[in-house]
């Protein structure tokens, strides 16, 4: 583990963790560069007091930058990289311009009602035709946000329309007035035709290779977020849209009484006549999103899931990397996320026909939620940001950064791609032999989500992939691994901890894929013959692999309050001092369980910091059940709220618990607080 | 992403605050009505004054107001022989008066409470902010022996000008506290304006009088006075004057202890066998006696002297938690959360007192609300001065230093669509200006929506948080109505006004900005080119708008207002809605105009001539 990402996560709990990184086993793994060594971010300097709720970015054939914001600005900056950037206010008092293009002069910009042309006929700098290309319903609630305009091949322009919320059922996402829920695609003329439906918050368009895919955010019958290519007449998954398939000029014809005879709606109502909110369901048969496709052939499940909580929780724009830019991934695809503040990368691939392919890490640690993107004509990435009404990663409520490649390939995963028995990965630099043909180095691992009304999804299906043989291209930069229990449609999650570089034994800067199977490939398997099936695990019976080794802290913990059900189960435990565990052994924990996806230690983030809650003085046994089952009204003035999370098991749930009680612990003036009269 | 649940469960909390005064009549407050089918309300008025069945003024010519016969309209008309003021036999303290004025041109008057504190009423059509003499100001004091031009002082510019046209009917708010006297008769506390309103704009709150403005009719002040009409200074009329007496005394606190209670009661705490955590007199209600952060309950025992034997309202609102309250030993509130209200017939005397607040809610902070309220009795707090409040938004508020444009949603209080529900335009452009006079225009409909001057927009709504999309004029708003085709073709001059654009082709095409920033919107219908300017009318005054068709089609008619009664005036002019304000058609061809019955109430249609249609609205 890292020094200093252990540091930024942790913050003032300070002391213990300096003695904690000191424990690692692996020296080289600690020097190992991290994505920051190789993309920078920088500050794009605004004059004092402009306000930039970025909602859409473009830039324009001279290199200057278009921003359109959430207050209804679209400004130009001119020098847009350069150490001055000049302002100008283009135009003003549009209705939330969550999209910005400019094409053959003009800017096109979606605002919550209509698709508009902004021109400058008269060469003052600013906009003076303000022209209604073309104006859609609205019912006038409050999350009927609308994004685009993308430009298609023939000069036509996507736009997407999020879906409203119920009064009494505030869950549920609904389809008040024609085309909320869908994406529309509008000629320039201003004709409008309906494209694809089912979708929920479409908050990121982009056109890969003359094709749209667009983004949604996990929700209500959206497991996870994901990426998906949207073909015309598609469904999403989101039923509220299909509500309009029955006027003349839509596309497909499935209606929403068809999806709920297959998924109940759990549309139920308590004695008194409530409307009760679904809830997930631990022990129940469920329904996958894929295995509707049988019956539904205009269903698109995601080209590329991305897992909630670890490749973003409110996924947004997509923007494809432009050959010559970024190195390594040149041609690939980048996604915003607006929760974590952070942008991910997809390897997309075709097989049977179908996009596919792997999204992973890239950077984190932008300032606000990332909702746009756009680049600079010298190659670097301008990000526009924004989170107010939801709440993010970082430190500030908007921003206009820049990430800045200086032209150092990481060490990291090129491309993962699909074979008839596996995997084969490719690496931006040459691997060391050793380590890529160690069977240890490898685990792979698949699930899905649920397909149901309630929010989002519990990870199910979870099953090992074992990981058979794997064969090293000569050049060292390929790494073919031969996986079982491939399953298709199913996320596989690929680990490679224990690859390194040949050059500097580095670790990968993001050692973790996510490849979503949509089609296992025909062709040539690999022979056991050609592949390593050495195994550094079997090995070495005592082997490990980051887990540090257990020794006395040096630093002394209070411990006073709920330590209580922690791993020491034995009565001793009473007597010495119960410990609880360490940030490093519980921090694995949080990153698979998401919990680091929107909690840091010491700082607010989606969610309170885990030391404002270890502020609560709950047991441990009291905060597993808030894990399960949250209680989002504790804690007014967070606007996204927790999901249940009952895929955690109990035992990672109760040290999860100790540890985020031991923080209260540190902080020696609220320990005095009284006495829970919960706590025995 | 799912709304945010705060908002729902934020309800419990605060209802009252000492000037909440106008927001609903307590019980047993309704308001009066000031008898005009004579002069018998008044001492000895002079001739200047009568009652009339209307009155009307002109838009133009200073001073012309004149009045029609019947009986409910009280009218000045001073003249060299008789210009006095007018004092009613009510003798008020604490009241809420309401009342309607119609000003004419260039004219002056004032309303004083207790004849000792004056609201200016005066002309201040097309002045752009308000000085301490314009309309709705309280007027200042004076004082003859200071140095010549500092002989005036508190005076109370009004917020905003929110003044009407001449001639057209204006409405005033008031809420008055009379000074309070101890009982040797010293003053304890001076008089406020607690709220005033004008036209619907709040432009006093909580003003402090230190003593009587210039012109009352005494030096001294008093527990009671009249109400003075001034009548020297230019004609005025007045209507539909209702007022609300607070003369009984209210019930107070005394004698109080509080008892706080460690932990956390599903039921009320044994008090004889529990030992209290902290306990004490107090003063005033607060729960800032303890600084436990959550899981405690803290019980109030006193007396309620009740003066004035009354059914008297309690409001309670306890945050974070719950409570009760009980007096003369029956319960008055029962175990509750949120909001909670109840009634009680209290007798005359001193009656126990006891109330129980239980804080569980561990996130939010402690905090309790009680207000009570009953005939001739303000509503008023019974809290602590500095309990704590609710949420604190920062208000985002728009200005319109220059021609400014928002687009937003945009609610219409005063229509339902057809769900029933309040209508909200969802593609309207509310363009404000530098003179103050702004309009809202609904693209979905080529319609203009309201007009209004003073303060541009508050945008909080769309703004503070995730938002709802919606801003809300912040000035005197004149609305008008539901928003429809200002032009369309009729078959008849008789056929009905459709409320929607099915079968006209209409599409709008957004709009172009002059050099000023100005929009002129676009759109069309029945295949021709619409262009629809409107522009804010020298001085002020209100807007003008203009129609242009290119290639029109025969029998295109402009329907301008709508309206419960339309009334031809000279020279083009129209009053609106019973003098709520003015049209006037500046260019119409030769075309006759048409006033017409619609929907219960009346329509101005004009034919469209030669494509081309203005006119103007005034108020």
């Amino acid at each position: 583990m890292n020094y200093k990402s252990i540091q930024r996560l942790a913050g003032p709990v300070g002391g213990l963790l300096t003695a904690v990184c000191l424990m690692t086993t692996s020296v080289r793994a600690q020097e190992s560069p991290k994505e920051e060594d190789f993309f920078k971010i920088m500050k794009v300097t605004a004059p004092e007091g402009t306000l930039l709720e970025v909602g859409g970015l473009t830039v324009l054939p001279n290199g200057d930058l278009g921003i359109s914001t959430r207050r209804g600005d679209i400004f130009i900056v001119e020098n847009p990289t350069s150490r001055k950037p000049y302002f100008r206010k283009f135009a003003s008092g549009l209705h939330e311009v969550l999209g910005l293009t400019y094409k053959d002069g003009a800017f096109y910009c979606a605002q919550r009602g209509e698709l508009t042309k902004l021109v400058d006929s008269n060469g003052d700098g600013k906009a003076d035709v303000l022209e209604t290309v073309y104006s859609w319903p609205l019912s006038g609630h409050y999350h009927e946000y609308s994004f685009g305009p993308k430009v298609a091949s023939d000069g036509s322009f996507f736009v997407s329309g999020n879906v409203a919320f119920g009064d009494e059922q505030w869950w549920r996402g609904e389809s008040r007035v024609p085309w909320r829920g869908w994406v529309m695609r509008i000629s320039p003329t201003g004709q409008m035709e309906p494209w694809a439906a089912g979708v929920r918050s479409p908050c990121g368009l982009g056109m890969i290779d003359g094709e749209l895919f667009y983004s949604d955010n996990q929700g209500e019958w959206m497991g996870s977020g994901g990426i998906w290519h949207v073909k015309k007449g598609g469904f999403m998954g989101h039923p509220a849209g299909l509500r309009w398939t029955n006027l003349p000029n839509s596309p497909l014809k499935l209606t929403t009484e068809q999806i709920y005879a297959k998924v109940d709606p759990r549309d139920n109502r308590d004695d008194a006549g409530r409307a009760i909110k679904p809830e997930n369901v631990v022990d129940e048969k469920f329904t996958l999103l894929y295995e509707l496709k049988k019956d539904f052939p205009q269903l698109q499940t995601p080209a590329v899931w991305l897992p909630h909580g670890v490749q973003g929780v409110s996924n947004s724009e997509i923007l494809q990397i432009p050959a010559e830019n970024f190195g390594p991934f040149g041609g690939q695809i980048l996604v915003g996320d607006q929760g974590q503040s952070k942008i991910t990368r997809v390897f997309l691939e075709k097989v049977g026909g179908d996009y596919q392919g792997a999204s992973f890490d890239f950077r984190s640690n932008f300032q606000s939620g990332v909702l746009r993107m756009a680049w600079a004509k010298d190659g670097s990435l301008f990000v526009g940001e924004t989170n107010r009404g939801w709440g993010s990663a970082g430190e500030a409520n908007e921003g206009l950064q820049r990430l800045v490649w200086n032209g150092r390939t990481p060490f990291e995963m090129r491309a993962v791609r699909a074979m008839p028995d596996g995997f084969e990965v490719e690496f931006t630099s040459p691997v060391d032999r050793k380590s890529a043909e160690d069977l240890a180095s490898y685990s792979v691992e698949s699930f899905l989500y649920k397909y149901h009304p309630v929010y989002g999804s519990p990870t199910v299906n979870k099953e090992k992939c074992a990981v058979k043989g794997v064969k090293v291209s000569e050049d060292g930069l390929k790494a073919r691994v031969i996986v079982d229990n491939m399953r298709r449609y199913y996320i596989h999650n690929l680990t490679l901890e224990g690859v390194r570089a040949k050059d500097g034994s580095y670790s990968l800067v993001h050692p973790t894929a996510y490849y979503t199977l949509n089609n296992i490939p025909t062709g040539q398997k690999l022979a056991m013959s050609e592949v390593s099936t050495r195994s550094s695990a079997t090995e070495k019976p005592a082997a490990t692999s980051t887990a540090p080794a257990k020794k006395s802290t040096p630093v002394k913990k209070g411990a006073k309050t709920a330590v209580v059900g922690t791993a020491a189960k034995t009565g001793e435990a009473v007597a010495s001092v119960s410990k609880a565990p360490t940030f490093d052994e519980v921090k694995p924990l949080l990153n698979r369980h998401t919990c680091a996806a929107c909690h840091n230690a010491a700082k607010r983030q989606i969610g309170p910091a885990f030391a404002d809650v270890a502020k609560r003085g709950y047991t441990n046994e009291k905060i597993v059940e808030l894990i399960y089952n949250p209680k989002p009204q504790n804690w007014p003035g967070y606007s996204t709220e927790m999901p249940p999370m009952p895929q955690v098991p109990k035992a990672d749930a109760l040290k999860i618990a100790a540890w985020i009680n031991s923080l209260a612990a540190d902080k020696g003036a609220d320990a005095k607080a009284t006495k829970n009269p919960d706590q025995p | 992403m799912i709304p945010s649940i705060t908002r729902l469960v934020m309800g419990a909390g605060w209802v009252c605050s000492v000037g909440l005064a106008l927001a609903q009549a307590p019980a047993g407050n309704a308001p009066t009505s000031l008898p005009l089918n004579d002069l018998s309300s008044f001492k000895a008025a002079g001739s200047n004054w009568r009652i009339a069945g209307d009155a009307s003024a002109d838009l133009v010519q200073n001073g012309a107001l004149t009045a029609t016969k019947g009986t409910g309209v009280l009218v000045n008309l001073p003249d060299k022989k008789s210009a006095t003021d007018l004092q009613s036999t009510l003798q008020h303290g604490d009241l809420d008066l309401e009342l309607d004025y119609m000003m004419a041109k260039g004219s002056n008057s004032g309303v004083y409470l207790q004849g000792r504190y004056e609201i200016q009423l005066t002309d201040s059509w097309g002045i752009k902010g308000a000085r301490t003499g314009d309309n709705g100001s309280i007027y200042e004091r004076w004082d003859e022996s200071r140095p010549e031009g500092q002989k005036g002082y508190e005076g109370y510019a009004a917020r905003q000008n929110a003044s009407r046209a001449p001639g057209l009917w204006q409405h005033l708010k008031i809420s008055f506290q009379a000074p309070r006297f101890d009982a040797s008769g010293k003053k304890i506390e001076n008089a406020r304006m607690l709220r005033v309103e004008l036209n619907g704009v709040p432009i006093h709150e909580n003003v402090e009088l230190t003593g009587p403005t210039r012109g009352a009719i005494a030096s001294n002040e008093t527990a009671v006075g009249p109400l003075v009409l001034q009548g020297d200074h230019g004609p005025v009329a007045f209507r539909n004057i209702h007022y609300v007496l607070y003369n009984k005394p209210r019930p107070e606190l005394i004698n109080l202890t509080y008892a706080v209670y460690k932990g956390r009661f599903q039921k009320e705490p044994d008090y004889k066998n529990t030992p209290p955590e902290a306990q004490g007199p107090l003063t005033q209600l607060s729960t800032g006696v303890t600084s436990i952060p959550n899981e405690f309950t803290i019980r109030y025992t006193g007396t309620l002297r009740v003066k004035e034997p009354s059914e008297y309202v309690f409001n309670l609102g306890p945050s974070g938690g719950g409570a009760l309250m009980r007096i003369n030993n029956a319960v008055v509130i029962k175990p509750g959360e949120g909001s909670l209200r109840g009634n009680a017939t209290l007798p005359a005397g001193d009656l126990p007192f006891e109330m129980v607040y239980a804080k569980f809610v561990d996130w939010a902070k402690a905090g309790l609300g009680l207000a009570v309220a009953g005939p001739g009795v303000r509503e008023y707090s019974m809290m602590a001065a500095n309990e704590a409040g609710g949420e604190e938004t920062d208000p985002i508020l728009m200005d319109a230093p220059t021609n400014t444009i928002l687009r937003s949603f945009m609610d219409l209080p005063n229509v339902k669509n057809d769900q029933g529900r309040t209508m909200r335009v969802v593609h309207a452009v509310s363009v404000g200006s530098p003179d103050g006079v702004h309009y809202t225009y609904d693209m979905d409909n080529g319609a203009l929506v309201q007009v209004w001057r003073g303060q541009f927009l508050d945008t909080t709504p769309m703004w503070h948080d995730r938002g709802d999309g919606s801003s809300r004029p912040m000035g005197m708003v004149q609305r008008m109505g539901r928003p429809v085709l200002a032009l369309r073709k009729l078959a008849t001059p008789q056929t009905a006004w459709a409320t929607d654009t099915a079968g006209t082709g209409y599409r709008p095409k957004g709009y172009v900005l002059d050099e000023s920033d100005r929009p002129t919107f676009r759109y069309l219908a029945y295949g021709s080119q619409f262009s629809d300017q409107i522009r804010v009318v020298d001085n002020g005054q209100g807007i003008r708008r203009e129609v242009t068709v290119t290639n029109p089609a025969g029998d295109l008619y402009a329907r301008l207002v709508e309206g419960k009664t339309i009334e031809p005036l000279k020279n083009g002019l129209y009053s609106i809605d019973g003098k709520a304000y003015y049209v006037r058609i500046d260019e119409a061809g030769g075309a006759t105009p048409i006033v017409r019955d619609a929907n219960g109430g009346k329509e101005l249609l004009v034919p469209v001539r030669n494509g081309k249609l203005s006119y103007s609205i005034l108020f």
